[in-house]
């Protein structure tokens, strides 16, 4: 470029700066300034709906309110074991798979599918458990699950589970926030919404997570994503202090710690007067329930104190984080009015790379390690009379595939499955669901639903209605459009109520 | 040309309510200009005649075009054809009367036209939703999707094809293919016309289900435009599927009964889900059917303000549920508060709650009660006498409390419970069968439930091992 046209250029500009004056600011940008300055005089005045949002600093925002109609189950226990478990190892019993074990996956099967790792042909893989029916119910259980075989009849099994996402992350989102993508509000988090809490000096959600690891997806699938900070999920902790930071510091006393948190919310009440955002009432009901937390929680959290009877039904280890105790905790918790809460248990994801991973070691003692708190639970629920109003949830995030995982077209050193998502078994028991069912069939080898499918929104859709919620109506208001936690999709699955 | 012409055809629903409103308001408007008030409405009439005229026209034209697609019942259809050409003959006459003044034969015109419409237009809607849509009760057609099929006394004596496939095909395929109208000129409703099929050939293949018609639209994605029922209309839920799909692929047999066929385990649920009540969310019944007074807000917020969850247990509801779990000892004040919601509360939690004897007093003149959970709370046998008022109690939960047989046998009045939970009480097991005799009703559960333990539930399972 010449100087010539480097000087036209400054010159140009020089020009247009002069031209914007005050004078300009205020012709061009009057209208705007006023729109403006109507909208925050407007805004505070809150005109509309100034009843509601008056009220909102004074009530509590997990106060418990009434559903859409009286639902059948009170509080949700859903047992999320991440990884994925293999149904084809614990309820979808295919024989006619076994005789396939060993050859070739036939291209059918193959033909525009993509799998996580499968590449290639791989080889099927037949059952690697023996398999009985149980109860009256007839259910195929297999020997994997020695206890819960014994409760077979309290038991309704969704046997054609199907989603669409083949990674952990996604399929997780998608499970818990009805979306495969960031940023949806959990489950537990439109329950609380829409529900608030029995006890007020519990969270409403609380979420525990045990095999040594949180799930693929991370804190996200328990977030409140677009709802008040005040519902997403509380993860406790089983070793130590099971809420972090809740003590008191050294040298406080409750009194005093009372005292600042007074002088915090007043201060915050201010704020909210001022800029009436959302945000700032979740703080202050943060800080009170928080103050109130102090006490219960740990009192709910504390397993020491259950009789001896209850620790032998569980195999529950107190002091240890692992998946029992937090079992236990679950009936705690819902027995003390918590609406929902949350297990994830890790450590599903079979896939034959190595011996915690493979089949027929490391998920076999996954299922040694969950059976037995699983199946007291159910018991327990039943003998306090807290089953019927407590829908128990348990299942993955995507089944597994009846071929033998051949990680990038080369054997693995374990037997395996990959990530499977067009069929999977999931089971839900108590809060008004059949005992003793199951609904959806697949085909011959478990690859495909040929009957009775169900998707993560039906499943979504059921659990609300169950506590009393139309699936439809349960919405937030969000960037100007009401959103749900089925988003356009979902159907209640009436087959499997009682 | 042929595409054009069913485009134009396919108006024919919405342009016949042109010339039906223009010639209502034509009759109108010659009734109203012989009133003084409204004589300037005269100049008015010939216009609506001709509108009217005209647009009757051209429905009769699109009718026509319409009734080519052969999907309709042949006498409904001639009527309704002659009517309505008959309906724009007359309203042209309406037409010139009313040009020339003639308001007397203008009368009779409008009289006979007002009858014209009338049934031309039932008949219209005759074609449209099938006989007797007019009369078809409201609370069937607005019946949820997942209420479906009939009951059967007994689904392994019933005759597949008249006791359970014919009543589903009623239901969900008649009003596009019967007597009335045969879509895609498919009769689905007697055997004759099943097995002859549509224009497009056969439908049901018996012992096939891959190439019969008729039940591959059904499973077809809901989204595809071939999909059977169309979108909106009553599908069929699963449980007809499962039995169509059955039928057909076991030879569609019009005769044979239910037994006569080979059955697998999911058809022998569905059927004798037939026998059952529809697959509806059963209605609960620790719910009134009647709906109460709303209960005072006041009362309401001074027992919240004692950490006491009270709440409606539905939005359209009055009646209360109330949880006293953060809330183990009452003052007068609560009993007071308690006592003014007598008719309202029907649930009540007071899990592991120390209460005096009024307390118990307070809780026994709760006569809505439905459910009432005292599990680990300081109720003995005396505090139990009392309750015998609560008689519409359903769901007693008397966990870990010490109550006896003795303090349940007191009970008179609570004939009604259905779920009793007595495990870890006084309770021994030689007396839960004097307990079964007197709550015969109830489903009475004694606990004491146990996972005895099994030695792999601790041991790890390791390559070397196995």
């Amino acid at each position: 470029m010449s100087r010539d046209n480097q000087r036209i250029i400054q010159e140009a500009n020089a020009q247009t700066m002069q031209q914007l004056t005050r004078r300009h600011f205020f012709q061009e940008c009057i209208t705007g300034m006023g729109a403006m300055a109507l909208g925050s005089v407007l805004g505070s005045c809150n005109w509309i709906g100034s009843k509601d949002a008056g009220s909102l600093i004074h009530s509590n925002p997990l106060m418990a309110h009434a559903p859409h109609f009286a639902g059948k189950a009170k509080s949700v226990i859903y047992i999320h074991m991440a990884g994925a478990p293999s149904q084809l190892e614990l309820f979808d019993f295919k024989p006619d798979l076994m005789k396939l074990d060993g050859q070739d996956c036939p291209p059918s099967l193959l033909e525009g599918k993509k799998f996580a790792f499968i590449r290639g042909v791989p080889k099927m893989m037949g059952p690697q458990a023996n398999f009985k029916q149980h109860g009256q119910s007839g259910a195929w259980i297999s020997e994997h699950l020695p206890h819960l075989s014994t409760v077979a009849d309290e038991l309704s099994f969704l046997k054609a589970v199907q989603t669409d996402q083949f990674n952990h992350g996604p399929a997780q989102l998608l499970m818990h926030t009805g979306t495969p993508r960031l940023g949806r509000p959990s489950i537990g988090s439109w329950v609380t919404y829409g529900l608030g809490s029995e006890n007020n000096n519990l969270p409403g959600f609380v979420v525990l997570t045990s095999g040594g690891k949180n799930p693929d997806a991370g804190k996200s699938i328990w977030g409140n994503g677009f709802l008040p900070s005040v519902y997403q999920g509380v993860q406790c902790r089983t070793e130590g202090d099971p809420v972090l930071f809740l003590k008191d510091p050294a040298g406080m006393d409750r009194d005093l710690r009372k005292a600042s948190i007074d002088a915090i919310n007043e201060a915050n009440k201010l704020t909210y007067e001022e800029f009436q955002d959302p945000e700032t009432v979740s703080r202050i009901a943060q800080y009170e329930m928080a103050y109130r937390m102090q006490i219960e929680v740990p009192e709910t959290m504390n397993i020491n104190n259950e009789p001896a009877y209850i620790h032998e039904m569980y195999g529950t280890k107190p002091g240890e984080a692992c998946f029992a105790n937090n079992v236990l905790l679950a009936r705690k918790l819902v027995e003390k009015g918590v609406r929902f809460v949350q297990l994830f248990d890790w450590g599903w994801d079979s896939h034959g790379t190595e011996e915690n991973l493979a089949i027929d070691f490391g998920f076999v003692n996954k299922c040694r390690a969950t059976d037995k708190p699983v199946t007291a639970l159910l018991l327990d629920l039943k003998q306090r009379g807290l089953l019927d109003e407590t829908l128990v949830v348990w299942g993955g995030e995507f089944g597994r595939t009846p071929m033998q995982e051949n990680r990038d077209g080369k054997k693995n050193p374990f037997k395996g499955r990959d990530h499977h998502t067009e069929a999977f078994t999931m089971w839900m028991a108590g809060g008004g669901i059949k005992k003793g069912f199951s609904y959806g069939e697949t085909d011959e080898i478990g690859y495909s639903a040929i009957s009775g499918k169900v998707t993560p929104y039906d499943i979504q859709a059921t659990i609300l209605h169950q506590l009393g919620f139309d699936h439809e109506k349960l919405v937030y208001p969000f960037q100007g459009r009401s959103f749900r936690l089925t988003d356009v999709h979902g159907k209640v699955i009436n087959e499997i109520l009682a | 040309m042929l595409f054009i012409t069913e485009v134009v055809a396919h108006f024919h629903p919405v342009l016949v309510h042109l010339p039906i409103g223009i010639l209502l308001l034509a009759i109108l408007f010659h009734w109203l200009s012989t009133k003084e008030k409204y004589a300037g409405l005269s100049t008015a009439i010939p216009i609506a005649y001709l509108a009217g005229s005209i647009t009757a026209l051209l429905s009769c034209i699109t009718g026509y075009l319409l009734s080519g697609s052969g999907e309709y019942d042949e006498t409904t259809l001639n009527l309704h054809q002659w009517m309505g050409i008959l309906v724009a003959f007359v309203s042209a006459t309406g037409y010139l009367f009313s040009r020339t003044k003639n308001y007397s034969q203008l009368k009779w015109v409008s009289i006979a036209l007002l009858i014209l419409l009338t049934v031309t237009g039932h008949l219209g809607g005759t074609l449209t939703h099938g006989e007797g849509y007019l009369w078809k009760g409201s609370s069937e057609s607005k019946k949820d999707s997942t209420a479906g099929t009939k009951l059967i006394a007994n689904a392994q004596e019933a005759i597949v094809y008249k006791d359970i496939i014919q009543p589903m095909l009623q239901q969900k395929c008649y009003n596009c293919h019967a007597a009335t109208k045969q879509k895609g000129g498919l009769r689905l409703d007697s055997e004759e016309w099943i097995i002859k099929g549509g224009k497009n050939g056969k439908v049901l293949v018996a012992g096939s289900i891959d190439s019969s018609e008729v039940y591959k639209r059904i499973i077809l994605d809901p989204i595809e435009e071939k999909h059977m029922p169309p979108k909106g209309k009553s599908q069929l839920t699963e449980q007809e599927r499962v039995l169509l799909q059955w039928w057909i692929a076991s030879g569609a047999d019009f005769a044979k009964k239910s037994k006569e066929i080979a059955q697998t385990s999911a058809i022998k649920t569905a059927l004798s889900a037939l026998e059952k009540t529809e697959i509806v969310a059963s209605k609960r019944t620790d719910v009134p059917d009647v709906e109460i007074a709303k209960a005072s807000e006041t009362i309401l917020e001074s027992l919240r303000k004692k950490s006491v969850t009270v709440f409606e247990i539905s939005a359209n509801s009055n009646w209360l549920s109330a949880n006293f779990v953060n809330c183990t000892k009452w003052d007068a004040d609560i009993e007071k508060n308690m006592s003014s919601l007598k008719d309202q509360l029907i649930w009540l939690k007071i899990p592991g709650a120390q209460l005096q004897e009024s307390s118990w007093k307070t809780i026994a003149a709760l006569t809505n009660l439905r459910r009432l959970s005292a599990e680990h709370s300081s109720i003995t046998d005396k505090d139990l006498e009392q309750l015998n008022s609560l008689n519409q109690l359903q769901y007693l939960n008397l966990v870990d409390t010490k109550i006896t047989a003795k303090g349940l046998l007191q009970l008179k009045a609570n004939t009604n419970i259905t779920n009793l939970f007595l495990s870890r009480t006084g309770i021994g097991a030689q007396e839960f069968n004097t307990l079964k005799l007197k709550f015969p009703k109830a489903v009475i559960d004694t606990g004491g439930y146990n996972v005895p333990f099994i030695a792999t539930d601790t041991q790890q399972l390791h390559p070397k091992e196995k």
